[in-house]
């Protein structure tokens, strides 16, 4: 499942990354990097702006980053 | 003496500021990185017979560089001497930190880890290991809280004890086969003379294995070069079959996360309550409230600017003019006594005054850094800013305008796209820095009622904004096509800011302000009074003083005095450049006057504020003058005042700022383009804004 698709809330583990470098390098920076734990926190009224939280650690990112995330309940 | 270099690295908001703020005896010394504007922060301290060097790296998240200011990191760790490493981590998000540790501890060297704001973990109910993480890591791991003053000191002694031992005992390898790969790279690269060093050699295999362009670049000399590159693409070829994965940074990535997955699970017991992040983002983020919310948050800062900063605005202005009198009296009279008493004392004094109003605004502006609350600003507005064709990052360079134009330009870096970068880069002069709220605050008080003061700046101030992101709108249909830049950005947990950095940020603006005053404003307040006094014409001096001696009573004479004041001024160097470029601001309501401060601006905005004192001040015949205030009301009309507040709202930022944006773009066309625009389109919006209140009937 994508992050796009979940609910507020809910959380999974990261299965698969996809996304052109160098913003995978930052995503994986960021800590989202495969087998850690990602809930979702929040989006914006348009769904546009995403945050998500992995490890401890609190990003956003737009609808775009967060499509090529996939998460396994 | 023993001379002992180290160099501080750590991801963004780690609170690396605040530990090196908090080391006892320590002398901080705030410069640039050379050949770049990025600010370097170093401290200097002595320790027994050491004398210790503290470089603060700009924050980086990975060795993978992406933005300018981790570059200079990267480049500085690479390529400059340095004999200790201090990596600080965040202690709540250890697990995402250790990924840079990891990356660090790549290099082999002398390196010690201080895991920062351990208090507030523990607050929290987690815990950390030290002893068991040090022994996993293999070097001396230190835990601090810069908020308590908790184990900072020992971070000095441990430095000291790790340069004494010189060797990294680091004992953290990555999967066998990937080892193996590493060793036989290892073994061709120190078949070449200039290499010795297995740690070093080790270092650069692994970063050519991830595919480092910085590193290719040095080894691309060697004369090896070929014989490594042939064998590095064999061994990338066999490392990605067996891992099955994309590419071998995929593999690095996957494997120092499971390592640092699997060291926090031994070192740290994770916290188990709701953080007060939580609860505040439940609020401040909110879908429908947290725009409103936002909106007022500044709306206040603006309001807190003006009123409490207008408090000790009076004492101040007394305590100038009290000065510049009693000067008057002790100097020799003469043109030397006229040049620092009428020219630079009442300049200086005039931009002096409004201290206290920019280092509000910069309080605030650093207050909502430091808190955390600038991401979540920047993720309510990504939807909103995208839409004018930019991204929600963009939002803190624009913030950072409103207190100075310069560190914003340098703050757009953090943009990676260069399309986006300039667009936010034109547009950044709209947002009003600091340095021009002296010249609303003027012409506020002057034309506008106390009641709707704070509410007339705040308007300023969001026109501003709004200008720019139309600006933007158009730049990004008409030369800029395309997306803007991916949007991936941390959001760092609400935290109470230091109070000592706080303080520490001010302080060094308040020097720089005081200096800048003090050099650059009192020099520029100089040759206003120099060419505002000079050439003098004998003629016309000679026959008002007959005039004058003839008068039958005091007040002719005074009228007489401040008749020939003006005529002399008009005479003057500065009237006459006044008078040629008058046709340009004419159709404004510009006297020469104006037109001369407005074009001082360029040099400094603050000018415009101590050329109208000088313009303005002279002809008056005692020292219980009227304030400038008074003078301008006398002398410009409301459509005037609005007039001039757009042209300084819209036109080129000060030489400094335009400096700035030169040194960052190196393009001819753009640079020419930033030139110009600003002020054709600050005349024409002054001119519409001029003759539609002239229609109004103002």
């Amino acid at each position: 499942m994508k992050v796009t698709q979940m609910k507020i809330g809910q959380s999974g583990i990261i299965k698969k990354i996809t996304a052109p470098e160098p913003i995978k390098s930052r995503l994986f920076a960021m800590g989202i990097a495969k087998n850690n734990r990602l809930q979702l926190l929040d989006h914006t009224l348009k769904k546009q702006t995403w945050e998500i939280e992995v490890e401890g650690t609190r990003i956003a990112l737009r609808k775009e980053e967060a499509e090529g995330i996939e998460v396994e309940q | 003496m023993k001379q002992i270099r180290a160099v501080m690295v750590g991801q963004p908001n780690v609170g690396k500021s605040s530990i090196i703020n908090a080391i006892s005896g320590a002398r901080l010394h705030v410069g640039n990185f050379a050949g770049v504007t990025v600010e370097k922060k170093e401290v200097t301290l002595q320790k027994g017979e050491y004398d210790i060097d503290i470089v603060d790296l700009p924050g980086i998240y990975s060795l993978k560089a992406y933005t300018p200011e981790e570059h200079v990191t990267k480049r500085y760790l690479i390529q400059e001497e340095y004999d200790v490493i201090i990596n600080v981590v965040d202690a709540n998000i250890l697990q995402r930190n250790l990924i840079l540790t990891l990356q660090l501890l790549d290099f082999r060297r002398p390196m010690i880890l201080v895991v920062n704001m351990v208090d507030e973990l523990e607050e929290k109910g987690g815990k950390i290991d030290a002893n068991m993480l040090s022994t996993l890591l293999g070097i001396p791991v230190i835990l601090t809280s810069a908020k308590e003053k908790r184990g900072v000191d020992e971070v000095v002694d441990k430095l000291i004890e790790v340069y004494e031992q010189k060797v990294c005992e680091c004992k953290l390898y990555y999967n066998e086969k990937i080892e193996d790969e590493i060793e036989q790279l290892s073994q061709i690269l120190l078949q070449s003379p200039h290499f010795s060093d297995p740690n070093l050699a080790r270092f650069y295999v692994i970063r050519l294995l991830e595919n480092d362009e910085e590193i290719y670049k040095i080894v691309h000399d060697l004369p090896i070069f070929l014989e490594l590159h042939e064998a590095l693409g064999e061994s990338i070829k066999r490392l990605k079959l067996e891992f099955d994965a994309d590419s071998v940074s995929d593999i690095f990535a996957d494997e120092r996360n499971a390592i640092a997955r699997s060291i926090v699970m031994q070192v740290m017991i994770q916290p188990q309550k709701e953080t007060l992040t939580d609860k505040i983002d439940k609020i401040l983020i909110h879908p429908i409230f947290g725009l409103p919310i936002f909106l007022f948050f500044m709306w206040t800062l603006f309001q807190i600017t003006f009123e409490v900063g207008s408090i000790p605005m009076d004492y101040i202005d007394e305590t100038v003019s009290n000065f510049a009198a009693w000067l008057k009296t002790i100097l020799p009279a003469g043109d030397l006594n006229s040049v620092i008493t009428d020219g630079v004392v009442p300049a200086v004094g005039a931009v002096i005054m409004f201290l206290p109003n920019i280092l509000i605004l910069f309080l605030g502006i650093n207050l909502l850094e430091q808190t955390g609350y600038m991401a979540r600003a920047a993720f309510l507005l990504d939807g909103f800013m995208k839409k004018f064709g930019l991204q929600g990052k963009a939002f803190i360079p624009l913030v950072s305008g409103f207190g100075c134009t310069v560190p914003a330009y340098m703050a757009a870096r953090t943009l990676k796209n260069p399309k986006d970068r300039l667009i936010t880069m034109l547009i950044l002069g709209f947002m009003n820095c600091s340095a021009r709220l002296p010249v609303y605050v003027l012409f506020i008080a002057a034309f506008f009622p106390t009641t709707s003061a704070g509410n007339v700046l705040f308007t300023i101030y969001v026109g501003g904004a709004i200008l720019g992101l139309i600006v933007a709108k158009i730049l990004r249909t008409i030369l800029f096509k395309g997306e803007p830049e991916p949007f991936v950005m941390e959001m760092p947990p609400y935290r109470f800011p230091s109070i000592k950095v706080l303080a520490m940020e001010l302080w060094i603006k308040a020097k720089l302000f005081i200096k800048k005053a003090g050099t650059f404003i009192a020099g520029a307040a100089m040759i206003i009074w120099f060419l505002s006094s000079y050439p003098v014409n004998e003629q016309l001096q000679s026959q008002y003083e007959q005039k004058i001696v003839q008068a039958h009573s005091e007040a002719q004479k005074v009228l007489l005095q401040n008749e020939l004041a003006a005529r002399n001024l008009e005479y003057s160097y500065l009237g006459q450049i006044g008078k040629t470029i008058e046709p340009i601001f004419a159709p404004l309501g510009f006297d020469w006057r104006l037109s001369v401060a407005t074009i001082s601006g360029l040099a400094a905005k603050e000018v415009v504020v101590s050329t109208l004192a000088t313009l303005y001040a002279v002809g008056e015949a005692d020292e219980r003058s009227d304030t400038l205030i008074s003078k301008l009301r006398e002398n410009i009309d409301f459509k005037t005042a609005i007039a001039l507040i757009i042209i300084i709202m819209i036109y080129s930022p000060c030489v400094a700022a335009m400096s700035t944006f030169y040194a960052e773009v190196p393009q001819w066309a753009w640079r020419a383009f930033y030139t110009i625009y600003p002020n054709v389109l600050a005349w024409l919006v002054a001119f519409g804004a001029y003759h539609l209140l002239k229609i109004l009937g103002y």
